[in-house]
């Protein structure tokens, strides 16, 4: 890494304008003021803090500092960045056009070596509603005391039930004597029906117990029935937590779940959804899902970005580490970078006013970082995408490769959700007539069972006007697992 | 707007998959159209009139290309709106009127090259953004843009040249 200057160690962009310097100035000092002094090095931060503010605030002495900076400062980054777009120039014309960018972020390869996965302190959150009984309990059961065997001194862990009120079965602590804790797991019953909001206050509580911003903070939510009534209320608690960095991640088993709520709330938290399709998967989802969490190297990765004229952000899609829909709105919450591979998300634009221009700025903000293992704050860095207008009519080149094979597996995610909206909209035959196409395209990829389903909903969505529980969700996660790289795609 | 060679949904340009049938409307580098770059292939083609006696046409159809260099009549029957171009192997895409046995690769045309339809009792051509143009009469037509045709017309696609024949009585649908 590069030697610290006055801008990473305030971690603001060089271009920072005052206020900002201002703001990230007294933040570091609240944090790192000999007074609080937690650890050993501290009163050397926040001693270099008040140096580099001295020099930034003053715009003379600003000046004179930054004639003297190397001009590189990129190496100074937590992330590496990698932009690709879908086309080199814009057209000129009157009509609206669309472009594609593919966003993605690796490690720092130097900090990945110097630096270890941070700790957790995880909640798990387990649905105990009488439709959990016998299976689906069972193997919840033996996969947590697995998981609790698994964990890392450091890691802290609670498990919070609930049905219609909610319990916590284990607090939050850095485990303790493991045969009590498995016996208590035990002893769990399935009984009476699903408050998701109980679940998740209990949850939110326990996190907060221990909470540390160096750790990563996360609620794992285990459900296979719908709550009723409260999903804004769990939202609203999703919000709260996201301003702390807690995320949450929801697995639905079966067919009974909300999956557009559960898919809302990783998407508000940078979490992600898992659908379970039978109770035999429960235990490697969910050991999947704790293995990404051991692995993280950066954690609530976040997009700030203005509104520009012009552009309107159309579709935000993860690709990687896990798959999801973003958020259209400022901030985007990306969620995780793992260790191994990258964090990459697929944008699309809808660009007008290009016969006035001659450059059209496609988006525009700043990346936040946070690296919970890191000692001092990482720099924020500026993202800016824009693309040259040309008067030539039809680019020559295609769009590369890695954006072709990402929208060919996304369109056809995108058509089952067009289905989806239009079975809601009362246009079955539409509905079914774009799930044909879907099956098409699916058969010629040689994804014949996916295909299967996808038909015979097309004719259920025909006779009955809508969809059956299994079929959507196994169309919505089956079509979104084709997203993942590398493989072929089968459901999940 | 770009217009899908399968489904007919309109896009906006730009788009590299039709939302609506998910068909690629972009096509890969593999499997360009091999470019033209003799020069005065342009203004081969500007004769116009008819200079050889008008071929019989097919008795359905409201009009017929005249494919110069062979002399053969392709009829346009039964639809209003026929894509030209030409085929390739593992390509998904099929011109409605494929033009590969006239020599199409060699004289530049693109695999979905333009597309004639009939709409207001005329005939018209559209060029759906071909490597080497689609020129009327030796005029070379904006890309995406609709422009009305006349009986006896030339228009060239690349170099391949077709006479257009339209049967006045059924030029409207």
């Amino acid at each position: 890494m590069n030697s610290p200057n006055y801008y990473s160690i305030l971690g603001v962009p060089r271009d920072a304008n005052q206020e900002e310097i201002r703001k990230a100035y007294f933040s570091a000092a609240r944090r790192l003021h000999p007074d609080k002094n937690l650890s050993p090095g501290d009163t050397e931060f926040f001693i270099g803090a008040k140096e580099a503010y001295e020099v930034l605030s003053d715009a003379i002495k600003r000046k004179a500092y930054d004639a003297g900076l190397p001009p590189e400062m990129n190496l100074d980054f937590p992330v590496s960045e990698k932009v690709t777009f879908s086309r080199e120039y814009l057209v000129k014309m009157q009509e609206p056009q669309l472009a594609y960018v593919l966003l993605e972020y690796f490690p720092n390869p130097e900090d990945l070596n110097n630096l270890n996965s941070p700790p957790l302190n995880i909640c798990l959150t387990i649905d105990r509603s009488t439709s959990m009984k016998g299976n689906n309990l069972d193997i919840v059961k033996s996969t947590a005391i697995q998981l609790l065997r698994r964990l890392r001194p450091q890691d802290i862990f609670s498990m919070v039930v609930f049905s219609d009120r909610s319990e916590v079965l284990i607090p939050s602590s850095h485990g303790g004597e493991l045969s009590k804790l498995e016996a208590r797991i035990q002893m769990l019953q399935a009984s009476g029906g699903t408050e998701i909001h109980n679940g998740l206050v209990a949850a939110y509580a326990e996190i907060k117990r221990n909470y540390d911003p160096s750790f990563i903070n996360h609620i794992i939510l285990l459900t296979d029935g719908r709550t009723y009534g409260d999903e804004e209320d769990c939202l609203k608690l999703a919000d709260e937590a996201m301003e702390q960095r807690i995320g949450i991640s929801g697995l639905g088993i079966g067919s009974e779940w909300n999956d557009a709520f559960i898919d809302e709330l990783a998407r508000r938290t940078g979490g992600s959804s898992i659908y379970i399709s039978s109770p035999l998967d429960i235990h490697r989802l969910l050991m999947e899902k704790f293995d990404n969490l051991w692995q993280i190297y950066a954690d609530n990765i976040t997009i700030e970005f203005k509104e520009l004229e012009n552009v309107s952000l159309r579709y935000a899609f993860r690709l990687q580490p896990e798959l999801g829909l973003m958020s259209l709105e400022s901030p985007l919450h990306l969620g995780p970078l793992l260790r191994s591979g990258s964090l990459s998300i697929l944008l699309e634009f809808l660009v007008t006013g290009t016969e006035n221009a001659n450059v059209i700025e496609l988006f525009e903000g700043q990346v936040i970082v946070n690296i919970a293992t890191h000692s001092r704050p990482v720099s924020n860095f500026q993202i800016h995408l824009r693309r040259p207008v040309s008067m030539k009519s039809s680019s020559p080149e295609p769009p590369p490769l890695e954006i072709i094979q990402a929208l060919s597996r996304l369109t056809l995610y995108r058509l089952q959700e067009q289905a989806r909206l239009e079975v809601d909209a009362g246009s079955y035959d539409k509905a079914s007539q774009h799930l044909q196409r879907l099956a098409t395209h699916l058969l010629q990829q040689g994804n014949r069972d996916l295909a299967r389903t996808v038909l015979l909903e097309a004719e259920i969505i025909k006779e009955k006007q809508s969809y059956s529980l299994e079929g959507d969700k196994q169309i919505k996660y089956g079509t979104r697992a084709l997203l993942l790289t590398g493989s072929g795609g089968t459901q999940p | 707007m770009i217009l899908c060679p399968n489904c007919q949904h309109m896009e906006v340009p730009g788009t590299v998959f039709c939302s609506n049938c998910a068909t690629q409307l972009i096509l890969l580098d593999s499997s360009k159209t091999h470019e033209i770059h003799d020069q005065d292939a342009n203004q081969k083609a500007i004769k116009t009139s008819p200079f050889r006696p008008t071929p019989k046409v097919n008795f359905n159809s409201w009009a017929s290309l005249h494919m110069i260099e062979s002399g053969q009549i392709i009829s346009l029957a039964d639809r209003d709106e026929f894509t030209l171009g030409r085929t390739s192997e593992g390509q998904p895409i099929m011109p409605d009127v494929d033009l590969t046995d006239f020599n199409a690769y060699a004289n530049g045309v693109s695999r979905l090259h333009c597309v004639i339809k009939r709409f207001d009792s005329k005939a018209h051509v559209m060029d759906l953004g071909s490597s080497n143009g689609t020129y009327r009469n030796g005029v070379r037509l904006p890309v995406h843009v609709v422009t009305p045709i006349n009986h006896g017309d030339v228009i060239s696609l690349g170099k391949l040249k077709i006479q257009v024949l339209i049967d006045q009585g059924k030029s409207t649908p």
